[in-house]
């Protein structure tokens, strides 16, 4: 109940705002500014979760990004999210968590008997196993792996929370706000240049905020602060806290997440959770600093086992004791401080530092402090299961080969220090090709790929002194050649205690008889004996050591463990450390929210939706929509409970027998202007065009340069220079692009303008043998007679008092007229249509009906024109000019295009006239023949004859001219049909054509 | 997210753009005489390269020109773009 | 007759998103703007005219990117090389347009039933454009227009004013629905009224 842990007189956290949580059902407080971590610290809680592989007994590590134990599931307001690490959630007031992996409890789990079976699942175990007997892996092993597989749970439920995305631009983006970035911030800033400076902390500040330093005549921390509020007032700023910048893309681009709500109890209404943010810099610094590196031995993921920075971060930050009886095993100055940090508040730290003869001021401040220090000493073991009780420590000899005697000492955490790892991922995905310093013995960014600048920790510089210098300067240049204004700032004098060398040196060895498990990847459970299993089995470049044993695939993506297994690896191997290399870095640096990268494109609104004019009638009308592309067109409209195929059924009929109307909005259509439109149709299409008559309209069929056909459609001459093209719905976009990359690129020397018009008209088709009386009541004042509008013909008419075209072309084959008014008008020629057509028993019909309609007449669509077919399989080839070239002719020569037996389309009916014939179905000659069996053709698209009322499919069939009158089969393996079918001309329906002619 | 500037509207994201194939193919004059070969190669053969290379993108929300972009396959930096009636050097 | 805008279906008055403890003056205004000509003008690639010697409504057509030439009435806004949109409320100046521009020099084709169209004012419009269009907004300024995507639907953006932010967005006229959900959701957190 209370925080045992806690001090009473240090910290940032805020006492006066005491905030109760839940964690693992039991109740506790904390303050404002605590994460989850600090809080359970302070109340003595170390027991967090169980490891992954061999549910072995885990704490915390880490206070930050690099945690790899305390992964959490989360409960706020009514949600649940997995694997949310407690080192990075702030607290807030009623914040439930739970311990993931574990069961019954964290402190007492079933799924612990693994690590007493350890040897049977080193790395890679799952490669070797659950392979037999065969039958048990969809009933056994699968069904286990799958309950054991994972840390968190994944929520079924809807996630109620928005995310929104922003693109923002800026001159300076800035990653991290330590000392290299508040310096350069700062510079830049003062030089006039756009700036944005991102810390994925929620305070600003970095390693200023713990390590003991003067800035100026400021302690470290003060004069961050006074940065920072001087970067909040000007306006060429943007400061934020809580956001990531977690991948660095192509050309400048990075991507940060912004937690706008998380450490909150819920989110504001309307406001988003996470804002994704996606900024294109001219120039990016990287100030991301470095992470701690731990050194490895036996038994060193033991609860109270943790990275001596974060210990001393929870001491000065949070005001948290992670122990009472610390030990302090170290290889460099930096442990020092932790130590130091604990015996000013009252605490007697015990030192070891693996190196024999280290001096320093930092050293020489311990030893005055009455510091106990241990040289050449190391932690051969951490002892204690639940949380660490005590260590077991030897001197080691100088070669660190050789163990002394090992003695036990009392202790209840112990604090390692390995030196610094930089932070060098953003870079590297940037495309630097990173380099091996040997004076650090890590990887820092080497060669720039983009327009990047590594500044400070995250580039091996660890004296602030330096960091400072290099990062005015740097900042400064870069800016000023941006903005060409520079502001002259002094650097101020910097107050460090300087460093001493460390040791080269991460893993203490066994002693004899021994077999302590020394952990590399403490999340995935990888042990020093995996790598050097790895290694033995022949996995010897570091990628496939990765895959093997899983070193660094974890939630925290290796951040404490990737060089240490690189060291090890390059060790056994006797290869330098650059030799065994690096795995890439990808993005995201650290797990980003799928919400967040998702933002606002769900539900309805996923994908965009484009409406016709007419469109809230048909919605009142019984509608029943389809998609086209991203267009909703009627499918059918529904009398009273009628299915989809009665429907269809009685609006076919009923076009064939008295007249019907449907939306044809969708089909493109484009607006050509320009002396030479009749010389470019005529280079498009594979017919004649120059001689088209003003007010007449010709059906055109376009080639891709393959020979294959792109598209067709009515193209109407409306003025000399003036013509109306119109294309499939699917089609529009490909084809106008189309148009225009042949006048732009190929040729320039055409004067044609195209344009879309598909919005600025909406498109009506009426049909039906009683549609030129619908028509003439339509349009009292005009003449539209046979004679006046004859087949193909075009004219521009009133539709009581607004503006119309009327175009005689049918698609359905019955006589037909296609009616264009302006958009704004569509529904009130619609609704017109349907009032002056009732005495003629007009029907609206959809896409189902006027499919029906055009199979049974023969007339190809997108199923024939699918990418595959070229005119003549498309009894398209009468329209093949020959005395003209045209886009694709010459591939029409090719000897598969001109083989006497090519397909062509034909029509196909079932013998028992019953049975429909699924689309997509194959065409063969005899069902009974042995696998495989010849592929004649296949059936293209299928209806129900309303004309004949029986099923009817057209196909696409080898040698189909010479087919007409054979059985054949219709074989589909999908639906499980053989039907025995004949087949017919594809024009079931008035072969002649009589009936658009009328 | 590539970042092409469009010889006409300047620097604008990819997601104005539709990548469009080779811009080093000519295609051949109309009416003319040409090989079985001469044709496959403008057709269907093009040189797969790792590296810097011509290509063509359609501004197509933005000002709907063709235009030429010299990128490199490997790295993604864009060297050049060029209007469609510019000529490659 | 009954003429129906794009928008007409979905678009109602009211306050909506955060608007509630804040002052009327400081919330986006949304509308939708009806009844204008709108005439794409292409000048043929041969045309020897040159384009000083043209002006529709004393305006003259530029060709730089980006401008708009524009007058209380009529904005011409660059749309491609020899290539402009020509936005107006004078529905007449069709006939004027056509004897200035000829057809033997210039392409003049009617587009205005194909747009449906939104006006947008006020302090948060620039956030709520970086929402779903990549665009640098740092860089758009009065009486600027730019052709651009908004959360993947093509859209225009014409600059009226700035202080506060006034601009014209228009879309094809069947993404209307869509168009004005994603502008109207984008700025649910800063609080609209609809007018």
């Amino acid at each position: 109940m209370s925080q045992n842990y806690r001090l009473q007189n240090i910290g940032l956290i805020n006492r006066d705002k005491k905030i109760s949580f839940k964690f693992n059902g039991k109740n506790y407080f904390g303050y404002e500014g605590d994460t989850l971590a600090s809080a359970l610290l302070a109340n003595g809680v170390h027991l967090v979760g169980r490891s992954f592989k061999y549910h072995r007994p885990r704490g915390f590590f880490g206070a930050g990004v690099d945690e790899p134990y305390a992964v959490v599931q989360l409960y706020r307001n009514g949600e649940t999210e997995p694997n949310i690490k407690a080192t990075e959630q702030e607290l807030f007031e009623g914040l439930e968590a739970k311990s993931v992996n574990c069961w019954p409890s964290v402190n007492f789990d079933v799924g612990a008997i693994n690590n007493f079976l350890n040897i049977f699942l080193p790395a890679g175990f799952y490669y070797k196993t659950f392979m037999w007997p065969k039958s048990f892996w969809y009933k056994v092993y699968e069904p286990f792996i799958r309950k054991a597989a994972g840390l968190g749970v994944a929520s079924t439920e809807h996630d109620k929370e928005r995310y929104e995305h922003k693109y923002e631009y800026c001159d300076l983006l800035i990653a991290g706000s330590g000392p290299s970035g508040l310096a350069s911030a700062y510079t830049a800033a003062k030089n006039g240049a756009r700036v944005i400076l991102a810390e994925e902390k929620p305070r600003f500040g970095g390693s200023l905020l713990t390590s003991d330093v003067n800035i100026g005549n400021q302690s470290g921390k003060d004069w961050a602060e006074s940065i920072i509020s001087e970067l909040k007032e000007m306006p060429n700023v943007t400061i934020k806290n809580r956001s990531q910048i977690f991948g660095y893309y192509d050309h400048n681009m990075l991507v940060m997440s912004e937690k706008v709500s998380d450490h909150l109890p819920q989110t504001k209404k309307f406001h988003p959770n996470k804002r994704l943010w996606y900024i294109r810099a001219k120039e990016v610094l990287i100030s991301s600093g470095s992470i701690e590196r731990p050194i490895v031995f036996g038994n060193n993921d033991t609860p109270g086992v943790m990275l001596s920075s974060a210990a001393k971060e929870y001491l000065k930050v949070y005001g948290v004791l992670v122990g009472k009886n610390p030990l302090v095993f170290t290889n460099n100055d930096s442990g020092y401080e932790t130590a130091i940090e604990f015996k000013k508040n009252g605490i007697d730290p015990i030192v070891l530092d693996s190196r024999k003869n280290p001096s320093g001021e930092i050293i020489d401040e311990a030893i005055n402090l009455g510091i106990k220090i241990k040289f050449s000493y190391v932690v051969v073991a951490a002892q204690g299961y639940k949380k660490v009780k005590s260590a077991d420590i030897a001197g080691i000899s100088e070669d660190k080969k050789q163990l002394g005697k090992i003695e036990n000492i009392k202790c209840d955490c112990i604090c390692v220090s390995g030196f610094w790892t930089p932070t060098i991922h953003l870079a590297s995905q940037s495309g630097n090709k990173t380099k091996f310093n040997e004076e650090i013995d890590a990887f820092v960014p080497g060669k720039s790929k983009q327009k990047e600048t590594t500044l400070g920790a995250a580039n091996g510089i660890f004296s602030l002194q330096n960091t400072l210098k290099t990062s005015f300067k740097a900042a400064n240049e870069i800016s000023k050649k941006i903005t060409k204004k520079e502001n002259e700032i002094s650097i101020p004098n910097v107050v460090e205690k300087k460093s001493s060398k460390h040791d080269k040196f991460w893993c203490v060895p066994l002693p004899k008889g021994k077999n302590y498990k020394r952990f590399l990847d403490f999340q995935n459970d990888v042990a020093v004996t995996d790598i050097e299993l790895a290694l033995r089995e022949g996995y010897r470049s570091i990628e496939h050591v990765k895959r093997y044993t899983t070193l660094g695939m974890a939630t925290d993506q290796g951040k404490t463990s990737n060089l240490n297994g690189l060291q090890l690896v390059s060790e056994i191997e006797n290869k330098v450390v650059p030799a065994v290399g690096h795995t890439t870095f990808r993005p995201p640096y650290s797990p980003v929210s799928i919400g967040a990268i998702v933002g606002r494109e769900i539900g309805k609104h996923s994908k965009p939706t484009r409406k016709s004019p007419m469109h809230s009638w048909h919605e009142k009308n019984n509608a029943v929509f389809v998609d086209a592309g991203v267009w909703l067109r009627p499918r059918y409209y529904k009398i009273g409970n009628e299915t989809l195929f009665e429907a269809s059924k009685r609006e076919a009929k009923n076009v064939r027998t008295n007249v019907g109307v449907c939306d044809v909005t969708t089909l493109g259509k484009i607006d050509i202007k320009g002396p030479d439109s009749a010389e470019f149709l005529n280079r498009i299409y594979t017919n004649a065009w120059l001689k088209l008559p003003i007010g007449k309209a010709r059906y055109g069929v376009m080639l891709r340069e393959d020979g294959i056909v792109m598209d067709d459609g009515t193209t109407t001459r409306i003025s000399e220079n003036h013509y109306h093209m119109t294309t499939t719905t699917a089609q529009a976009a490909n084809v106008l692009s189309h148009l225009e990359y042949y006048l732009q690129l190929v040729w320039p020397e055409l004067n044609v303008n195209v344009v879309s018009t598909t919005e600025q008209w909406a498109g009506a088709a009426i049909a039906g043998p009683k549609s030129r009386a619908l028509l003439q009541k339509l349009f009292p004042k005009d003449n539209v007679s046979n004679e006046n509008l004859p087949f193909m013909g075009y004219m521009e008419a009133d539709l009581f008092g607004t503006e119309a075209r009327i175009f005689r072309i049918s698609f359905s084959g019955e006589l037909a007229y296609e009616v264009n008014v302006k958009s704004d008008s569509g529904n009130y020629m619609w609704e017109k249509i349907i009032e002056l057509g009732q005495e003629f028993k007009i029907q609206p019909y959809g896409t189902e009906a006027l499919s029906t309609l055009r199979i049974e007449m023969g007339h190809v669509a997108g199923s024939e024109l699918d990418g595959r077919t070229i005119p003549y399989d498309n009894a398209l080839d009468g329209l093949i000019s020959k005395k003209k070239d045209f886009i694709g002719k010459r591939s029409l020569q090719r000897a598969a295009f001109v083989a006497a037996d090519r397909q062509r389309i034909v029509g196909v009916v079932p013998l028992d006239k019953k049975t429909t014939i699924p689309e997509g179905s194959h065409l063969v000659k005899d069902s009974n023949a042995p696998l495989p069996n010849p592929k004649l053709g296949y059936i293209s698209a299928s209806c129900w004859s309303v004309e004949h009322d029986n099923p009817f499919s057209l196909a696409i069939l080898k040698d189909g001219k010479n087919m007409i009158g054979k059985k054949l089969f219709v074989m589909s393996p999908l639906k499980n049909k053989i039907i025995p079918v004949e087949i017919v001309s594809s024009h079931y329906v008035d072969p002649k054509g009589e009936r658009v002619r009328s | 997210m590539l970042h092409i500037k469009c010889p006409h509207c300047g620097l604008r994201s990819q997601n104005e753009f539709s990548y469009g194939g080779d811009a080093s193919v000519k295609r051949p004059e109309l009416n003319q005489e040409i090989s079985d070969k001469d044709w496959d190669n403008f057709v269907y053969n093009r040189k797969s390269l790792r590296g810097k290379h011509w290509e063509l993108w359609q501004h197509l929300s933005g000002c709907r020109q063709w235009i030429k972009v010299e990128r490199d396959t490997a790295t993604h930096e864009i060297f050049n773009t060029l209007k469609a009636d510019e000529e490659i050097s | 007759m009954n003429l129906i805008s794009p928008l007409a279906n979905i678009h109602s008055k009211g306050q909506f998103g955060d608007y509630k403890d804040k002052n009327e003056r400081e919330l986006l205004k949304i509308s939708e703007l009806k009844n204008l000509l709108i005439i794409q003008i292409v000048q043929y690639k041969n045309s020897q005219v040159s384009l000083e010697n043209i002006s529709i409504d004393n305006l003259n057509f530029n060709n730089e990117p980006l401008k708009v030439t524009s007058n209380s009435d009529t904005r011409i806004l660059w749309n491609g090389p020899k290539n402009w949109l020509l936005v107006s409320s004078k529905k007449d100046l069709i006939n004027n347009l056509l004897n200035v521009c000829n057809e033997s020099d210039f392409a003049v084709t009617d587009l205005s039933h194909s747009k449906a169209i939104i006006e947008l004012e006020g302090k948060n419009t620039r956030e709520v454009l970086k929402k779903g269009c990549p665009f640098n907004f740092n860089t758009l300024e009065k009486n600027n227009s730019i052709n651009s995507t908004y959360n993947g639907i093509a859209f225009t953006i014409d600059m009226l004013d700035t202080n506060p932010e006034k601009v014209r967005l228009f879309t094809l006229r069947s993404f209307g629905e869509s168009f004005y959900h994603s502008i109207t959701d984008a700025s649910l957190e800063f609080g609209f009224k609809t007018i």
